[in-house]
């Protein structure tokens, strides 16, 4: 890439891509990412070109070549339509953002890959930057990345502030997990991990999307939220520590027990949360 | 690194006229909303705006320099309330994408 | 006890639109905040002897301010937007100042609250000062500061000719390179 863009005999036009690097699967985008799945079908095997990162969908359509992938801060239907007709192979939304105007319909109809990421738009960058020169994301431990088979997956949402339906996506992953007969030990670890997610989303966010993949060797639970974020991650692992109110607490919850009971029970728990935007858990279980 | 070094190193071509300090971290987006929640005192913000209201967005959330990529004209107007705020605009013929590459190349804003 | 001394963080932040109205009947203009999905320019209605036609999107947010020392948070719902005074018309109360603080290297921006058939929301001038708090103490004091001051000090809206912040024409499939005079 260096070559091409730093000639100075031999200038790039304007706006055109200077990457023609290998095609990179798609499914390795997602994972570079953390990326949570919106809508995928079958379409998460295959790979593309080009990499374009704009909120500015005039530009998509005028400078977007075909076979590539878009990543936007801009969570609405148009940007989804606008990747498909400059035939891009999919969206991925940036800083936690999923649209709720019936994107994913219309990608199911078209065969889009639609992907959300915690990340920023630098950062996602960055992480797809470097899979693309072959290395390692420094912070993309070996888990269900790396392309391992995967038995199972499922997406569920959580509603902030939700108390009668608490504990519904917590029960709904129990389940699953345990009709396709895994060790009921492991399940349990899983479910509690799960359930003290579910209810600091409950508590402190507007809602979540909740990933739930299983591979031959992890299962990894990803909620992601749109909420506070936590000003001091450090901090709220302390057992005891809560920023929940008295009448949460009058009703059992937020004994600052949640985090730290994750931390607990998971194999593995990174936390990656913005003040403002909110916090993604992801949680590994080694089967 | 300073916007000087990055100039010089990224092949960056500066329009206005502005005195170089340091740059501390790259922010993306072509939403100024974004730029005014999200970005950074001393960040270089890459973006494909180039509508004078740019240069305000900036100034308010005193970032090191702007950064327009894919080689966008940028207006004459732009230029100069910038020049007259000391805002660095520079620019890329690198789309977006292909700029950070070449920044993750540099290896100092790596996170 | 001594008065806390705030250090402001942005929280809660909710992404929308800006909407601006207009009435074709007696030409008067209407904003407020919209967290709609897909807003559509053109959408019409009749409310009394106005005819509203949304002329204008802006993609934008809304925000709060807490201070984690002491816990006291504002939200920001009556702020519109920033804007950029140019200093168009010389005898604007706006472009005064901006001259004045122009001179110590302080950044005046001019902020709006929402306007309802030409009329201005009320911004409480607390809430205008915090900003301008929040804003400085983002930056490097040291090469220049900010000033947020309100648009009660605008002389004559319909005049302003003022650049918003905003985001306009995210959506448009065109480039957009002309902005519209809102007022």
């Amino acid at each position: 890439m260096d070559n091409e863009v730093g000639h100075p005999d031999r200038p790039l036009a304007r706006g055109e891509a200077g990457s023609k690097g290998a095609a990179v699967e798609i499914r390795r985008i997602k994972d570079a990412l953390d990326a949570v799945i919106i809508e995928a079908d079958d379409n998460l095997e295959g790979t593309v070109d080009h990499i374009y990162a704009s909120d500015l969908m005039s530009d998509v359509l005028a400078f977007g070549k075909p076979n590539s992938i878009l990543l936007t801060g801009l969570a609405t239907r148009q940007a989804v339509i606008s990747a498909h007709m400059a035939e891009f192979k999919g969206v991925v939304f940036i800083r936690g953002k999923t649209p709720k105007d019936g994107s994913d319909h219309f990608a199911r109809d078209h065969h889009l890959v639609l992907l959300s990421t915690h990340l920023d738009m630098y950062d996602a960058c960055l992480r797809i930057e470097s899979v693309k020169r072959g290395e390692t994301p420094a912070a993309q431990p070996a888990a269900v990345a790396g392309g391992e088979e995967l038995l199972l997956s499922r997406e569920l949402v959580i509603n902030g502030n939700d108390f009668a339906s608490a504990g519904m996506v917590s029960t709904e992953v129990k389940s699953v997990l345990k009709t396709i007969g895994l060790d009921p030990k492991l399940v349990r670890r899983v479910a509690i991990s799960t359930y003290e997610g579910e209810m600091n989303v409950v508590m402190h966010a507007k809602r979540a999307r909740v990933a739930l993949s299983v591979t031959p060797h992890i299962i990894e639970v990803v909620i992601a939220d749109e909420g506070k974020g936590i000003p001091d991650v450090n901090l709220a692992m302390q057992e005891g520590y809560t920023t929940a109110t008295e009448e949460m607490r009058a009703m059992g919850f937020g004994s600052g027990m949640g985090l730290p009971n994750i931390k607990k029970n998971a194999d593995e728990l990174l936390i990656n949360s913005e003040v403002g935007r909110g916090t993604t858990l992801v949680m590994r279980f080694k089967i | 690194m300073t916007t000087k070094d990055l100039i010089d190193k990224v092949g960056l071509r500066p329009l206005s006229t502005f005195e170089h300090r340091d740059v501390n971290g790259v922010f993306v987006s072509d939403m100024l909303s974004d730029v005014m929640a999200g970005a950074k005192s001393g960040n270089l913000w890459l973006t494909v705006q180039t509508h004078k209201s740019i240069v305000p967005a900036a100034n308010l959330v005193d970032v090191a320099a702007i950064v327009v990529t894919g080689g966008k004209d940028v207006p004459q107007e732009t230029v100069d309330l910038a020049s007259k705020y000391n805002i660095a605009i520079l620019v890329s013929d690198l789309p977006t994408f292909e700029l950070v590459g070449k920044l993750y190349a540099l290896g100092s804003f790596a996170r | 006890m001594a008065e806390c001394l705030h250090q402001w963080t942005m929280t809660n932040v909710q992404f929308g639109f800006v909407v601006f109205e207009k009435c074709f009947h007696c030409n008067s203009l209407g904003t407020y905040f919209s967290v709609e999905d897909t807003p559509i320019l053109g959408d019409k209605y009749r409310e009394g002897d106005c005819y509203w036609s949304r002329v204008e999107n802006a993609q934008s947010f809304r925000f709060d301010l807490e201070c984690p020392l002491c816990g006291r948070r504002e939200n920001f719902h009556e702020l519109m937007g920033l804007m950029h005074c140019p200093g168009c018309p010389a005898d604007c109360g706006v472009d005064a100042i901006r001259r004045k603080y122009e001179a110590e290297r302080t950044w005046v921006l001019v902020a709006f609250g929402f306007i309802y058939k030409d009329k201005r929301g009320p911004l409480p001038q607390e809430k205008v000062d915090i900003l301008t708090d929040y804003f400085n103490q983002r930056r490097d004091t040291t090469r220049s500061r900010i000033k947020i001051v309100s648009f009660d000090l605008i002389k004559d809206l319909s005049v302003c000719r003022g650049d918003f912040i905003h985001d306009v024409g995210m959506l448009s499939q065109e480039p957009v390179t002309e902005r519209k005079p809102l007022f």
